[in-house]
């Protein structure tokens, strides 16, 4: 049991950690910034909408496109770590396993491309 | 056994690569490609419907493990391939017209139908995932394909929401079901069941997939969404999700009850019937009151899965047999159906009400007659294709001693027909209203002529169906 | 190929006229073209299959596919050809390629022709199903078909009350006999375990004195099988009792009464008889069953005959009673004689049958015989071709030298029935002899009454008398050379010297039963008898009708009681409308009155249905349209299952 508990031991200073350092960050900026808040600074900015808001308001598309884009490429990633990591031991077919996939994947980012999807404007 | 090879799914790469290809053309060509893209997209399901049967060589397995062939996945496959061409061929006049066409309609098609292959196919709860997916990812956009209507857009939501639901739930039985029996394979569940007694986790993970595949062939109380996606989705998309999916989800579901949970059948047999007999009955009284058709009509697909279910529920040779028969009989009828749904229009514009039937008869003969054809075979009454469906059904079930669920199936088949000859009635006797518009349009009349004469004309040789229904069953059970 | 194609050249030509038909994408003129080119053709491919099979002797079944596989019962789809079934095919489809024809100008004036032509020929392809089956399953599917189509040409003007009427009559006495045919066959199956006819002849020897118990009295089995087989056949023939459809059936156009008096629906009986004769072979009693129905049909319907005044329901009623002159041949084991009378039947009655049609179409519709006479000078055709049907049917001939067709089938019935030196056959032989008399009677009574003495039609209708066109009289003086001479020709083949080799193995005769053999042996006084009967008949005819055209009716004053029970038909539409008509309406009433509306409906249908409503429009209300709701109706169903799941295994 405390064996087990002893392996998780790095998560919980992890933790520990992260939770200090963000309080004393934050509280820093308390103590040491000037305060001098206004209406726009205070909203929310992240992608252009206030957090507590009615769902229904109409927003941009696009950022949905954005985002999921990125997602798709984010995940494609993802999957190359462990890859990258391993292809020692997975061998020729692995190698080609994952070309298929990244070639699928170009053919849905062409798609996205001829289709528009890319453009702002 | 761990062999890598991938001829087994040979069709199901070819139509992944002929899709990737073709949506390659589609987009540099622009929508132009939309006209021919229809034909080369049945032309591919055709070749693959081809291959399928030479591909199989009794039981043989790829990638592993995870994919696996055999003369029952042949057997649906077909019957999926099957649906799908019909599908997409009903849908190139409608798509014109509504000016819906897009070139991605059949790839969509194509790409869902990819997925319902590797659904049948699946030997492992990762590759059954995958599959689900794919078809579900696919079936989202399809309903939703008329994106500038309401209705259509409501549709498509519902059923991503609800369809996330159920996927959830499928997830979490299955890591549940790995956790606890250490092995996501098909036959290495089949090992552990039969070994040891069964523990309270694995039974709650078998639960909830019970519960993501009762989703997908829209069995009660797994049902809900239904009749919205029906009545919002374009028609033929709404064809196609009454015909091929539901052959896919039902090929999954009898694979993975017969297959790994087959030695927890005395476990999983009281859900089953419990979930057949609430789909039935469900299925026979709330399509009464229906004034939409393909409202109606989700409901009638709703009970003709809890008929279907009956099969499992026996959990026989017998049964599974029933089940194909059934399958392969309400594939065509439920075409058909759909087809006669939509010619449905008046002065260009489709209609949907039940009684804009009224009095056809009399201008739109034909195609009451096919009409007919179809709700007299979906009422059971012999001797057309239909009742040769329930037939096979009740029967393994009476065998297997399950006589409350054959007569509650008896019953509310009894109830069904209300509805099933109600319609009947409004086309044949009621007051006429206006024709519909002609002509219905080449590929519909061919729908219509080919899948009635086959619903008419069952009777007279049943044998090869039904034979080949059996030799499938039987790989299922023969190991 | 020549086989299959000649038996559904019908169904083809049925199927483009009915089916093109129906969406008006065939014209009158092509539905025409096609049906009777086809069925032309069948007939046409009909004669070498004649030759092969029944003059070469070569036998063949042609096996298509299984149709049912169920346990251990097993029926196929397939085409059994012997010298019976060419026989059969042969005089159907000439015969009814000759109706077909006619049809063409007799139904010149009607507006659904195409939906004539396609029954016609599908009537045809169930014929000929019927005489091709190869197992008891096949035989009943043509039998049903036969019923059906039957049902739909004698209702087919369906405007009309009494054809509608008719064609339900017909189709529920129909149904009273199958019901007997279905219960043999489930017989036959209980009783060899198959209803393949190869199977069950073989086995037949094996099953005498076989025993069936039912409600603890022990029957013959085989006997019981048989007698239920032939009340199909009584049924479908219109044999005494189950006769009541066949006149009623009169109300179809006259090609379709032609159809299914000459050559198809009601030989179908005739023919399955023979056709299992190595079943009743072994069943003597049931035999005797067939001769006595057989000979009191032939008496009863000839009296009715003479009497009627329908030009059509005359002839009817002679069909009737040709038909009870074939059934007790069958029953004294003279089964090539009652086939070979099937075959000359068929000629003449439907050269009859066209004859009479043809002088419908003359006096404007009319069809009963007190409103036309002296008809002969201005169809002369029609008459002449009416005088050699009658000839035929009368049986007039010359001994040893020349005779009309029926001539020769008849007498040889009348000798076997003699020769078969049995109870039965002297009562089945004196029945024909006074039937004979009778025959000739009421033949030449229609003749005189139609064509000779006074006209008695109005002035209009007189005006427009006419010859029918040439597509109508040619089939009649085609049919009427069968008429004249398929009695000569068949003897020797059918009956005479040739018969062991012409019928080979389709028709089983046991030695102690050969009653063919022994008419050849009867008394010289036997041989004239029915000739000098006839001749009686015809004489008193004509002393009645033409020298003292006033003594029937004094006649008629005088014996007035004797007159309405003939006239009547001996009241069986009366009396089976007191027996079971009323009875059962008046059930039926009791039962819609007070044990369906009141009871059954009030809790049953009508309660169950009012649930329903309530269940369904609940069951709709579930559907609210919200996702949440659906959502949540999921995850409930899960835990309730889980949680069923593990109660029910902890219980």
């Amino acid at each position: 049991m405390t064996e087990m508990l002893r392996e998780y031991l790095p998560i919980l200073i992890f933790l520990g950690l992260a939770v200090g350092l963000s309080g004393v960050i934050v509280l820093a900026s308390y103590i040491l910034a000037r305060q001098k808040p206004d209406s726009e600074k205070v909203s929310a900015y992240e992608c252009g909408f206030d957090a507590f808001d009615d769902s229904r308001g109409q927003f941009d598309v696009r950022f949905y496109l954005v985002a999921i884009l990125f997602i798709i490429f984010d995940l494609e990633v993802a999957f190359l770590f462990p890859w990258a990591i391993t292809l020692g031991h997975i061998g020729m077919f692995g190698f080609w396993s994952m070309v298929v996939f990244l070639g699928i994947l170009t053919i849905g980012f062409v798609y996205e491309w001829r289709k528009g999807a890319l453009e702002w404007e | 056994m761990d062999s890598l090879t991938m001829m087994p799914a040979l069709p199901e790469i070819f139509l992944a690569v002929a899709g990737m290809a073709l949506l390659m053309f589609g987009v540099f060509q622009g929508d132009k490609s939309r006209h021919w893209m229809t034909w080369a997209v049945v032309a591919c399901l055709v070749i693959a419907g081809a291959a399928v049967p030479q591909l199989a060589d009794g039981r043989s397995l790829a990638f592993g493990g995870l994919f696996i062939t055999d003369p029952f996945a042949v057997f649906m496959k077909e019957l999926v391939l099957i649906g799908a061409v019909l599908a997409l061929i009903m849908a190139t006049g409608f798509n014109e017209r509504e000016k819906i066409a897009r070139f991605e309609f059949p790839i969509l098609v194509l790409y869902a139908t990819v997925g319902m292959l590797l659904m049948i196919s699946a030997n492992d709860l990762i590759a059954l995932y995958v599959g689900i997916e794919l078809q579900s990812l696919c079936l989202y956009v399809l309903a939703a394909f008329r994106r500038d209507t309401g209705r259509s857009s409501e549709a498509g939501l519902k059923y991503f929401v609800l369809g996330a639901l159920s996927s959830g739930m499928l997830l979490y039985g299955a890591s549940l079901i790995y956790g606890f029996a250490g092995t996501t394979r098909f036959d290495g569940l089949a090992e552990v069941l039969a070994g040891n007694d069964i523990s309270l986790g694995l039974i709650v993970g078998i639960v909830f997939l019970i519960a993501g595949l009762a989703f997908k062939v829209s069995a009660v109380p797994f049902h809900m969404w239904t009749p919205d996606v029906y009545e919002g989705a374009p028609t033929p998309v709404t064809a196609f999700f009454a015909s091929a999916p539901k052959m896919a989800a039902m090929a999954l579901f009898i694979r993975v009850m017969i297959e790994p949970l087959g030695e927890a059948a005395t476990d999983w047999r009281q859900i089953i019937v419990f979930i057949s007999i609430a789909s039935m009955l469900l299925g026979a009284f709330a399509a009464i009151w229906q004034t939409n058709i393909k409202r109606l009509l989700a409901y009638s697909s709703i009970g003709h899965m809890g008929y279907a279910l009956i099969g499992l529920a026996a959990g026989t040779e017998e049964g599974v047999r029933g089940i194909l028969v059934y399958l392969a009989i309400y594939l065509p009828m439920v075409i058909g159906t759909f087809a006669c749904v939509m010619c449905m229009r008046r002065q260009g514009r489709m209609v949907e009400g039940i009684e804009d039937l009224a009095g056809i008869a009399r201008t739109n003969p034909g195609m009451a007659l096919a009409l007919a054809i179809f709700m007299f075979s979906m009422a059971g009454i012999p001797p057309l294709a239909g009742f040769f469906g329930k037939l096979y059904i009740f029967l393994p079930a009476i065998e297997s001693g399950l006589y409350t669920l054959a007569v509650i199936g008896v019953l509310s088949s009894v109830v069904g027909a209300f509805y099933y000859l109600r319609i009947v009635k409004l086309m044949y006797f009621d007051e006429a209203s206006e024709a519909f518009d002609r002509p219905m349009g080449r590929e519909l009349s061919l729908i219509l002529v080919v899948t009635g004469v086959f619903t008419l004309f069952f009777f007279v040789s049943p044998e090869p169906l039904v034979g080949n229904a059996a030799a499938a069953a039987a790989a299922l059970f023969g190991g | 190929m020549l086989y299959v194609a000649c038996i559904f050249a019908p169904f083809l030509g049925a199927s483009i006229a009915g089916l093109l038909g129906l969406f008006g994408k065939i014209s009158d003129r092509g539905a025409q073209i096609v049906t009777c080119g086809l069925m032309v053709l069948s007939a046409i491919l009909a004669i070498p299959i004649f030759i092969e099979v029944a003059l070469n002797g070569h036998p063949r079944v042609i096996e298509f596919f299984t149709w049912f596989d169920a346990g251990t019962f097993e029926a196929s789809w397939g085409l059994k050809f012997d010298t019976l079934s060419a026989v059969m095919v042969l005089t159907v489809t000439l015969v009814s390629s000759a109706i077909h024809i006619y049809s063409i100008g007799y139904m010149a004036h009607d507006p659904h022709k195409q939906r004539f032509m396609a029954y016609l020929s599908l009537f045809t392809f169930f014929m000929l199903t019927l005489v091709t089956a190869p197992n008891f399953m096949q035989l009943f599917f043509g039998w049903e078909g036969v019923g059906l189509v039957s049902y739909l040409l004698i209702g087919f003007w369906f405007d009309r009350e009494s054809a509608n009427a008719a064609s339900i009559k017909a189709f529920l006495v129909n149904r009273v006999g199958d019901f007997g045919f279905a219960l043999g066959i489930m017989g036959v199956f209980l009783l060899f375990g198959s209803v393949e006819f190869s199977t069950v002849f073989a086995a037949a020897p094996d099953k005498v004195g076989m025993g069936l118990e039912f409600l603890d009295v022990n029957f013959d089995a085989l006997t019981i099988v048989c007698i239920l087989l032939f009340v199909g056949a009584m049924g479908k023939s219109a044999q005494f009792l189950l006769h009541t459809w066949l006149p009623d059936a009169m109300e179809g156009p006259t090609p379709v009464s032609a159809l299914i008096h000459a050559a198809t629906m009601v030989t179908a009986g005739v023919f399955m008889v023979a056709r299992l004769s190595p079943m009743f072979e072994y069943a003597p009693d049931a035999l005797m069953v067939v001769a006595v129905v057989g000979g009191t049909t032939a008496i009863f319907a000839a009296t009715i005959g003479i009497v009627q005044n329908d030009i059509k329901r005359v002839i009817a009623y002679s069909t009737c009673s040709q038909l009870g002159y074939m059934f007790f041949a069958l029953g004294v084991s003279a089964y090539p004689a009652a086939v070979f009378h099937l075959m000359t039947h068929a000629w003449f009655k439907a050269l009859l049958f066209l004859g009479a049609g043809s002088v419908i179409h003359a006096v404007s519709e009319q069809q009963d015989m007190r409103h036309m006479g002296g008809l002969y000078k201005k169809i002369p055709v029609t008459y002449a071709m009416i005088w050699i049907g009658s000839l035929a049917l009368a049986g007039v001939g010359i001994p040893g030298l020349f005779g009309f067709a029926g001539f020769y089938s008849k007498d040889v019935m009348l000798e076997a029935a003699w020769g078969a030196h049995t109870g039965v056959g002297q009562y089945a032989f004196w029945m024909g002899i006074a039937a004979a008399a009778l025959t000739a009677f009421y033949s030449w009574r229609l003749i005189f009454l139609t064509f000779h003495g006074k006209p008695r039609m109005d002035e209009e209708t007189k005006a427009h008398i006419h010859e029918s066109p040439k597509v109508m009289t040619v089939p009649l003086m085609f049919l009427a050379i069968g008429a004249i001479f398929a009695g000569v020709i068949g003897y020797a083949m059918f009956v005479g010297e040739d018969m062991h080799a012409f019928w080979g193995d389709s028709i089983l005769i046991l030695p102690a039963n050969n009653s063919i053999e022994a008419a050849h042996h009867s008394p010289l006084w036997v041989v004239l008898l029915p000739l000098i009967m006839g001749i009686l008949g015809i004489a008193l005819a004509f002393y009645l009708y033409m020298t003292r055209p006033d003594l029937p009716a004094r006649i008629a004053a005088r014996f007035r009681p004797v007159y309405l029970f003939l006239l009547n038909k001996w009241y069986f539409d009366e009396l089976y409308d007191f027996l079971f008509v009323r009875p059962a309406n008046a059930l039926g009433r009791g039962l819609w009155k007070s044990g369906d509306g009141a009871v059954i409906d009030g809790v049953g249908p009508d309660g169950i249905a009012a649930a329903s409503v309530a269940i369904a429009r609940r069951a709709s209300k579930l559907q609210s349209g919200y996702v949440y709701h659906y959502a949540f109706a999921m995850l409930i169903g899960v835990v309730a299952l889980i949680t069923w799941y593990l109660y029910a295994r902890a219980a």
